[in-house]
C-alpha cells in the first residue's frame, strides 16, 4: 500500500485521469472514479490494519505532514467507504450532470481532501485540507443546476474553517508548535475559552447543527443524489471529526454544574445538539420532498452527535462515535435508494410518487432497513448508537436533554415512515406503472452492501465497538465494557444479537402467516367512488400531502426563524455596501474632493488631539 | 547597461514613435518586450544609479534593488501582456503607451520624492488618455480631477516635507526623520498618504474607479485595475517601508480607516450586481489589504499579494471587460451562463478567483496563509478578524458569480479571443503550478524576511 502522502497524491492525479477520460467517454471516466475510491477505501482500510505506517518525503508543501491515528483513521474508514459505495452511482448519473468530467475530477478531489483532514497532525495542512474540500466539494452541489445552495454552503463552510484557523493560530500561539495532537491542551485560561468557542463553531458548522445548520437541507435536498449521499454519509463527519476534537480531547471550560455533572460549556454546547435534534425532527415532519426529509434527518441525527460528545462519559462518547457510523451508513442508503427511485422516474416529491414497492422491491427494502436504524429500532446499528446516547444521559439525569433526545427518537417514527408509505407503498401511480424497472444491478450493489452493514451494526455491535474503544482508549477514555456479544450498560446490559434473532423469529412466524393465509385482493384505485362521484384524479386521493398538518400548524410560524435572521443579515451587508456607495462612490468629482477634505481633517485630528 | 534605459528608452520611443503612425505599435512591442526580457535575463546589474554625476543627496537617484526588481517584472510583465493583445488594435495609444511605460519604470526605479512625483504626473496623464478609449468622457473628467487634486497633494506635503528636512532623497529623508518631532510630519505624510491613495484606490478617495473602470474596456480595464495598480501599490510600499515614520496615533487612525476600507470594500462589492463593479469594490478591499500589511511591515506578503492580484484583475478586466462590450452589459443576470461555451476561458477565471480567495492548491492560499501567520505572530488578531470576515464576504459574491456564469440553462452569444482565453488558461496554471509547489514563493519570502524568524 502506498505511504499517505503518495495515496492523496495518486487519488489527485486519479481526478486529472477521470477528467481527462471522462472528455473521450463519460461512463468510463465515472468507472474511474469507482476505481480511485475504491482504491483509496482499501489503502486507508489496510492502514487501520497496521500497513503503510511509512511516510515518504516527496517534495509537497513543508505543512503536509500526517500521522496515523485510531480516531483518524475511525473517520477516515467510514468516509472513504461511503465515497467508494456512492461512487458506483456516478456512470449512473451522468447524463444529469452539468459537466460530467468536472464532476468526477472534483468527487476525487474532495475524496483526498477528507482524508487529508483525517489523517495530518498539522493544524495548517487540517486548514488546507478543510479548505480543499470546500471548494471541490462545492462545485459538485450545483451540478444538477441549483445555484443557490452553494453560496449558502460556501458562506457557512467558511465561517466554519476560518473559525478553526483562528483556534489553531490560537493553539500555536499558547504551545508553539503546529502539531494538532501534541498542541491541543496546551491552552489555558482565556484563550482556551476561545478556542473551545471556535471550534465548537467550526465543529457545528460542518456538521450542519444548530444555529449554522442552514446550509444543510438546502444543500441535500438540491445537491445531485450521489453528492447528497456524500454530504451525508461523508463530508458531514468532518464536521463530526472537529467537534470530537474539541469536545472530547480539549478540557472543557467553564464552571462545573453540580446538578448536571458538565460544566457550563459542555451543557451550552449539549443543548446546541438538543436544539439541532428538535429543530431538525419538527422540520423535516413538514417536508413534501424526500430528500429535503431526509436532509432535516441528517441535521437532527448531527446534533445526537455533539450532544454524545459533549456529555463526555464513557457511553455517550461510544454512542457519539457509533452512531457517526451508524448514520453514516444508514443515511448514504436511505440517499442512494432515494436516489435510485429520482433516477427511474425524476422526482422526490412525495406528492408526486407511490406505489414504488411493486416495481422497486430492492430500493424499498433498502430504504426500509436505512430508516429502521436512522430511527434507532433494533436490530440497526443506530439502536445500537442510540441506547449507548440513553445510558450516559440517564446515567447522568440530564432530563432536558433526554426529553429532547427522546422526542427526536419518537420524531423519526413520525417523518422516516411517511418516505416509505408514500413514495414506496400506496397505489401504484398510472405514469409510473409501465416505464419504471429495479435499479440496475452496479446500483443495487452498493445498496445491498449497506443494508448488510447496517444490520451487522445493530446484530453484533461488539465486533465494531471494538474499534470505538480503540479511539476511546486513544481520547484517554475507559472503553465500554463488554463481554462475547454482550454491552454491559451503566442501567442494564445489551444482547444485541438476542434482541436480533427474537426479531428474526418475530418476522419469520409473519412470514409463515403470510403465506399460509388467503392472497389479498388487489384493488385498483380507480375501482372506486366516492360521495356517488366517480374519480377520475387518482392523484387527489394520495394521501401523503399535509399528513402532519395539525402539528405542523402548531410550530409553522417559527420555521424560518433562523433563516429570516441569516437572509436578514445578508441584507445589512448590502444595505452598507449600498451606503458607502451611494455616499463615497459616486459619479461627482466635487463629492471626492469633498471626502479627500473631511478625511484630512479626521486623520489629522487623531494625532492633534 | 544600466537600469535608467527602462526610463529614457520608452521615453525616446514615445518621441520616435510621434514620427511614424505605422511603426509605432512595433516600436510599442519592440520596446515593451526590451524592457520585460532585459529584467528576466538579468543583464541590468542591482545598483543605485546617481543622475547626471551629481552626489547622493543632491542628484536625483534611481535604486534598483530587488525590490524594485520583483515590482518592475511584475508591472513590466503584465504591461506586456496587455500591449500583447491590443498593440494592432489600439493603434492611436501606441505613443502614450510608451510614456506609460516611461513613467511607470520612473515610479518604481526612483529614489527621489520630487522626481516620484514627476512619474506620477507622467503616468497619471498616461492613465487619462487610456481610460478615454472606454469613450466615456465625464468619467475621464472625474478622473482628472481626482487625479489632480490627488497629485496636488502630494506635492503639497513634499514641499512641507523639504521645508522641514532640506531633501529630496528618499534614504536622506528618512536619515534625516530619525529625531523629528513626529506631530510636525504627521501633516505632510498624511498629504502624500491621501495623495497616493487616491491613485492605489484607497476608500474614500478613489470614488473615480467606479466610472472609469465600471465602464472599462478590455484595454482600459486591465491597464488600471491591474498595472496601474500594481504599480502604486509598490510606490505604497516604498514609501512606508522605507521613509515615512508613522506616530501611533497616525498609525491608529489610518490603520482604523483601511480597515474600514477593507471592509466597506467588500459590502459594496457583495451589494453589486454587476461584474466590473463587483471587481473595482473588491479591488478597493485588496489594496486596503495590501497597504496594510505594508504598513504592519510585512513587505514580502504584500509584495506578493499586490503580484497575485495585479495579475488576477488584469485577467478579469480583460475577460470581463470584453464580455461586456459585446453584450452591451455587464450584469450578472445577463452574463448568466458564459462560461457553458467558454469552458476554457471559464477554467482560467475559476482558477483566478479561487486562488484570489485564497483556497488551497493556488498559490493564493500560500500568501494569505503566511499573511495570516505573521500576523498572528505580532499579536494583531483584529487584523486576522478583519481579513478573515472580509474573505467570507468576498467568497460568498465571487462563489455567486462563479456559480452563476457556470450553471445556467442559456448562454449569451459572445465571442472570446483565443488570446484572451490563452491568457486566462495560463495564468491559471501558474496559479496552481505555485499553488502545488511551494518552493519558489517560499524561497521568496526567505529572501525578504528581514524582519521576522522564518516560514511557518
Amino acid at each position: 500500500m502506498p505511504a499517505i502522502e503518495a495515496l492523496l497524491l495518486i487519488i489527485l492525479a486519479g481526478g486529472l485521469l477521470t477528467y481527462l477520460v471522462s472528455r473521450l467517454n463519460k461512463t468510463l471516466g465515472m468507472v474511474l472514479t469507482i476505481l480511485v475510491s475504491g482504491f483509496a477505501f482499501i489503502s486507508v482500510a489496510s492502514y487501520a490494519q497496521g500497513a503503510g505506517t511509512e511516510f515518504w518525503n516527496l517534495p509537497l508543501p513543508s505543512i503536509l505532514t500526517f500521522e496515523l491515528t485510531d480516531t483518524g483513521l475511525f473517520f477516515a474508514v467510514i468516509v472513504t467507504f461511503v465515497f467508494f459505495m456512492v461512487s458506483f452511482f456516478n456512470p449512473y448519473y451522468v447524463s444529469k450532470l452539468r459537466y460530467p468530467s468536472a464532476y468526477g475530477m472534483l468527487f476525487l478531489f474532495a475524496l483526498a481532501g477528507s482524508i487529508g483532514v483525517f489523517m495530518t497532525d498539522n493544524m495548517l495542512a487540517l486548514f488546507f485540507f478543510f479548505e480543499l474540500v470546500v471548494w471541490s466539494s462545492m462545485f459538485l452541489i450545483p451540478m444538477s443546476g441549483a445555484k443557490k445552495p452553494v453560496s449558502w454552503y460556501y458562506g457557512f463552510s467558511a465561517l466554519g474553517s476560518f473559525s478553526l484557523l483562528v483556534a489553531l493560530l490560537l493553539i500555536y500561539g499558547e504551545s508553539g508548535s503546529f502539531d494538532l495532537y501534541t498542541s491541543l491542551n496546551a491552552v489555558s485560561g482565556v484563550t482556551a475559552g476561545f478556542v473551545y468557542t471556535l471550534l465548537v463553531i467550526a465543529g457545528l458548522s460542518k456538521l450542519g447543527g444548530f444555529p449554522v445548520h442552514i446550509w444543510l437541507p438546502r444543500v441535500l435536498g438540491q445537491s445531485p443524489d450521489p453528492v447528497t449521499s456524500v454530504f451525508s454519509g461523508g463530508l458531514e463527519k468532518m464536521g463530526a471529526f472537529v467537534s470530537f476534537l474539541v469536545l472530547v480531547r480539549l478540557t472543557p471550560i467553564g464552571t462545573m454544574i453540580d446538578a448536571t455533572g458538565l460544566t457550563v460549556a459542555q451543557y451550552v454546547v449539549a443543548t446546541l445538539g438538543a436544539l439541532s435534534i428538535v429543530f431538525g425532527t419538527l422540520m423535516a415532519i413538514k417536508q413534501d420532498d424526500a430528500k429535503k426529509l431526509l436532509a432535516y434527518s441528517s441535521m437532527s441525527n448531527g446534533g445526537y452527535i455533539v450532544l454524545a460528545f459533549s456529555i463526555m462519559s464513557t457511553m455517550s462518547v461510544a454512542g457519539g462515535l457509533y452512531h457517526v457510523m451508524a448514520h453514516a451508513l444508514a443515511s448514504a442508503a436511505a440517499y442512494l435508494a432515494i436516489g435510485a427511485v429520482n433516477r427511474q422516474t425524476g422526482t422526490t416529491k412525495m406528492s408526486e410518487l407511490g406505489g414504488m414497492i411493486h416495481k422497486m422491491p430492492l430500493s424499498y427494502l433498502v430504504y426500509l432497513i436505512a430508516i429502521i436504524s436512522m430511527a434507532g429500532i433494533p436490530p440497526m446499528g443506530g439502536f445500537i448508537s442510540k441506547w449507548l446516547i440513553y445510558q450516559a444521559l440517564i446515567g447522568k439525569g440530564l432530563v432536558l436533554l433526554s426529553v429532547a433526545a427522546f422526542f427526536g427518537s419518537i420524531g423519526s417514527f413520525l417523518y422516516v415512515f411517511r418516505p416509505l408509505a408514500a413514495l414506496f407503498l400506496g397505489q401504484e401511480l398510472p405514469q409510473f406503472k409501465k416505464t419504471i424497472k429495479e435499479a440496475p444491478f452496479f446500483m443495487a450493489l452498493p445498496m445491498v452492501i449497506l443494508s448488510l452493514l447496517n444490520i451487522a451494526t445493530g446484530v453484533v455491535p461488539t465486533y465494531f465497538l471494538e474499534y470505538v474503544n480503540m479511539v476511546m482508549a486513544e481520547a484517554g477514555l475507559a472503553g465500554v465494557p463488554m463481554t462475547d456479544l454482550v454491552i454491559h450498560g451503566t442501567n442494564g446490559d445489551l444482547h444485541a444479537a438476542l434482541i436480533s434473532g427474537t426479531f428474526a423469529v418475530g418476522v419469520g412466524v409473519a412470514f409463515i402467516i403470510f403465506i399460509l393465509l388467503k392472497k389479498s385482493y388487489k384493488v385498483g384505485l380507480m375501482d372506486t367512488y366516492t360521495a356517488a362521484n366517480f374519480i377520475y384524479t387518482e392523484e387527489l386521493l394520495h394521501y401523503s400531502v399535509n399528513f402532519y398538518a395539525p402539528l405542523e400548524r402548531l410550530y409553522d410560524k417559527y420555521t424560518n426563524m433562523m433563516k429570516d435572521f441569516y437572509d436578514n443579515l445578508a441584507n445589512k451587508v448590502r444595505e452598507i455596501g449600498a451606503f458607502f456607495k451611494y455616499f463615497l462612490y459616486t459619479y461627482k468629482p466635487e463629492i471626492t474632493v469633498l471626502w479627500i477634505v473631511l478625511t484630512l481633517i479626521f486623520l489629522l485630528w487623531g494625532d492633534i488631539a | 547597461m544600466s537600469a535608467v534605459l527602462l526610463i529614457v528608452i520608452p521615453l525616446l520611443m514615445a518621441f520616435l514613435s510621434i514620427l511614424s503612425k505605422k511603426v509605432a505599435p512595433y516600436l510599442l512591442l519592440l520596446t515593451s518586450f526590451a524592457s520585460f526580457a532585459s529584467l528576466i535575463v538579468d543583464v541590468l546589474p542591482l545598483e543605485t544609479i546617481t543622475i547626471g554625476g551629481f552626489a547622493s543627496p543632491y542628484g536625483i537617484e534611481l535604486v534598483f534593488d530587488k525590490y524594485s526588481l520583483f515590482s518592475l517584472l511584475l508591472v513590466d510583465g503584465l504591461f506586456l501582456l496587455v500591449v500583447l493583445t491590443v498593440w494592432f488594435k489600439q493603434k492611436k495609444m501606441a505613443s502614450i503607451l510608451l510614456v506609460a511605460l516611461a513613467g511607470l519604470n520612473g515610479l518604481l526605479l526612483t529614489g527621489d520624492l520630487f522626481n516620484l512625483f514627476v512619474f506620477l504626473e507622467i503616468t497619471a496623464i498616461s492613465a487619462y488618455l487610456i481610460s478615454t478609449t472606454n469613450k466615456q468622457p465625464v468619467h475621464t473628467f472625474h478622473y482628472v480631477v481626482a487625479g489632480t487634486v490627488g497629485s496636488s497633494l502630494y506635492l503639497l506635503g513634499l514641499i512641507l516635507l523639504y521645508n522641514m528636512t532640506g531633501t529630496l532623497n528618499m534614504s536622506d529623508m528618512a536619515t534625516r526623520l530619525v529625531g523629528v518631532n513626529q506631530m510636525a510630519v504627521a501633516l505632510p505624510f498624511l498629504l502624500m498618504f491621501i495623495g497616493l491613495g487616491v491613485e492605489a484606490k484607497l476608500m474614500p478617495f478613489s470614488s473615480w474607479i467606479k466610472g472609469v473602470l465600471g465602464h472599462a474596456d478590455s484595454f482600459s480595464g486591465p491597464m488600471i485595475a491591474g498595472v496601474y495598480a500594481a504599480a502604486s501599490l509598490f510606490v505604497f510600499g516604498r514609501l512606508l517601508d522605507n521613509v515615512f515614520v508613522i506616530s501611533d496615533s497616525l498609525n491608529l487612525v489610518i490603520l482604523l480607516s483601511l480597515s474600514l476600507s477593507i471592509l466597506a470594500g467588500e459590502a459594496m462589492a457583495y451589494s453589486s450586481t454587476k461584474v466590473r463593479e463587483i471587481l473595482l469594490f473588491s479591488s478597493v478591499a485588496q489594496a486596503g489589504i495590501a497597504i496594510l500589511a505594508f504598513m504592519q511591515g510585512y513587505t514580502e506578503f504584500a509584495m506578493l499579494f499586490v503580484a497575485l492580484n495585479a495579475s488576477s484583475k488584469v485577467v478579469l478586466f480583460m475577460i470581463f471587460g470584453s464580455v461586456a462590450k459585446q453584450l452591451g452589459t455587464d450584469k450578472v443576470s445577463d452574463m448568466s451562463g458564459l462560461f457553458v461555451n467558454h469552458k476554457w476561458t471559464g477554467f482560467g477565471v475559476t482558477a483566478i478567483i479561487l486562488s484570489l480567495l485564497g483556497l488551497p492548491l493556488f498559490v493564493g492560499f500560500t500568501v494569505k496563509l503566511g499573511l495570516l501567520l505573521s500576523l498572528f505572530e505580532d499579536q494583531n488578531i483584529l487584523f486576522i478578524a478583519i481579513i478573515l470576515i472580509s474573505s467570507v464576504v468576498e467568497g460568498v459574491y465571487f462563489i455567486k458569480l462563479l456559480v452563476e456564469l457556470w450553471i445556467s440553462d442559456k448562454a449569451p452569444k459572445v465571442r472570446i479571443s483565443c488570446q484572451f482565453a490563452l491568457i486566462a488558461v495560463l495564468v491559471g496554471l501558474v496559479l496552481i503550478a505555485l499553488g502545488l509547489y511551494w518552493q519558489p514563493v517560499e524561497q521568496f519570502v526567505d529572501q525578504y524576511l528581514y524582519l521576522r524568524g522564518g516560514w511557518f
